[in-house]
C-alpha cells in the first residue's frame, strides 16, 4: 500500500513540476495522471500496491471533497442573485446535452455496424 | 475540573471538524447503502444537507473551517493521479468503437460546455458565475483542481457538478427512451460524459458493459475539458 502511496505522490510531484517548469495552464495532478497513464500502457499492467491504494483513495473520494465543497456558504449572494439563469443552465443544460451526447454515440455505433 | 479550558481545546483543535466533516461523510454512505445504492442518494448530497446547517449554526468562518479538514482536501491531488487507473482499465474498450467515442468525446464535451454558457448568457449571468459553469460535466476532483486555476470559484463549480451529477442520472432512462437510443454503450458513455461519477453509478443500473463506457467517458473528458479550459480561458 505504501508502494501505491508513494507512486501516485510521485507522480503528482512531476506533474506539478512539468506544470511550474514549463509555465503550462494545464493543472499539475492532471499531468501527474496522464503520465501515471502512459506508465501503465507501457508496463502493460498495474500492481498489487498501486491497486490498493486506488481503491482505498476513490472509496473515499467524496469525503475528500467536502472541505471545498462546503465552501459554498460563501457564496449565497451569487447564488440567490442568479437563481433562476443557474438553474435553467443547469437543468435544461444538462438535459440538451446528455440528449446530444447519448444520440450522436448511438447512431455513430448503429452507422459502423451496419458497414 | 477546568472547563474554559475544555471549551478553549474542543472549539480550537482542527480534530472537532475532522471528526464533524468524517461522520457526516458516514451517514451519508450509510443512507445510501441502506437504501440499494439509488444513484439519486449520493453520500456527497447527504454530506451536504448535514454539514451545511452545523457550519451555519457554529458561525465558524469558512477559512477556519477549510484550514482546520484541510488534511481530508491534501488527498484530492493523489485521488486525482488514481483516476489514471479505471481509465486504463476501461481504455481497451476504445478499441471496439474508436471513431464513436472519438467524435462523441470531443464534441458532446464542448457541446455540455456550449450549451450551459449559453443559458446563462441569455439570462444575463456574471462572468464569474459562467466560469464556474465550465467545469459542471467534470468529475469532482478534476474540478476542484481546474476551477482555481481558470479562475472560478472551487465551491460553486463544486455545487453545479454536484447538481448536473444528479439531473443526469435523474434524466437518463427518460432521453434514452425519447430517443430510442438502442446501445447499452450509447446510454453508459452519454451518462459518464455529462454526469461523471453519479451518471456511472446511474450507468451500473443499467448494465456492467454501460457502466464500464461510463467510467471511461467519465475519465477521458476530465483530462479534455481540464486541458482544454485553461488554454481556451488563456487565450481569450
Amino acid at each position: 500500500m505504501l508502494h501505491g502511496i508513494l507512486t501516485l505522490l510521485l507522480f503528482q510531484f512531476i506533474g506539478e513540476c512539468i506544470s511550474k517548469f514549463f509555465e503550462l495552464k494545464i493543472p499539475g495532478a492532471i499531468i501527474g495522471m496522464v503520465l501515471l497513464l502512459l506508465f501503465l500502457v507501457i508496463k502493460k499492467g498495474s500492481f498489487h500496491a498501486l491497486d490498493s491504494s486506488v481503491f482505498w483513495l476513490l472509496r473515499y473520494l467524496p469525503l475528500f471533497i467536502i472541505p471545498a465543497a462546503a465552501g459554498i456558504i460563501t457564496q449565497v449572494e451569487t447564488i440567490s442573485n442568479e437563481l433562476f439563469a443557474i438553474l435553467a443552465s443547469l437543468i435544461f443544460g444538462t438535459f440538451l446535452a446528455l440528449a446530444f451526447s447519448a444520440k450522436l454515440m448511438d447512431s455513430l455505433i448503429s452507422r459502423k455496424e451496419k458497414r | 475540573m477546568n472547563i474554559d479550558a475544555l471549551i478553549a481545546y474542543v472549539t480550537s483543535t482542527p480534530l472537532t471538524w475532522i471528526i464533524i466533516t468524517i461522520s457526516a461523510y458516514k451517514i451519508g454512505v450509510l443512507i445510501y447503502e441502506k437504501n440499494g445504492k439509488h444513484a439519486l442518494l449520493q453520500p456527497i448530497v447527504i454530506a451536504y444537507i448535514i454539514m451545511l446547517p452545523i457550519l451555519i449554526v457554529a458561525q465558524i468562518p469558512y477559512k477556519q473551517y477549510f484550514e482546520s479538514v484541510s488534511i481530508l482536501h491534501f488527498f484530492l491531488g493523489p485521488a486525482t493521479v488514481a483516476l489514471a487507473l479505471p481509465l486504463y482499465k476501461n481504455l481497451k474498450l476504445i478499441q471496439a468503437y474508436f471513431f464513436p467515442i472519438l467524435i462523441t468525446l470531443f464534441a458532446g464535451g464542448v457541446f455540455t460546455i456550449l450549451s450551459a454558457l449559453g443559458i446563462l448568457w441569455l439570462f444575463d449571468a456574471s462572468k464569474i458565475t459562467m466560469l464556474s459553469m465550465t467545469t459542471k460535466s467534470v468529475t469532482a476532483p478534476i474540478t476542484l483542481i481546474t476551477a482555481q486555476d481558470i479562475g472560478a470559484i472551487p465551491s460553486l463549480a463544486m455545487g453545479f457538478v454536484v447538481i448536473t451529477g444528479l439531473l443526469g442520472a435523474l434524466f437518463g432512462t427518460f432521453v434514452f427512451k425519447l430517443l430510442n437510443i438502442k446501445h447499452d454503450a450509447a446510454k453508459g458513455f452519454a451518462l459518464g460524459l455529462i454526469s461523471h461519477a453519479v451518471g456511472t453509478a446511474r450507468a451500473f443500473e443499467i448494465s456492467e458493459n454501460a457502466a464500464a463506457f461510463a467510467a471511461l467517458a467519465m475519465g477521458l473528458v476530465g483530462v479534455f475539458i481540464a486541458v482544454l479550459l485553461p488554454i481556451v480561458i488563456g487565450l481569450l
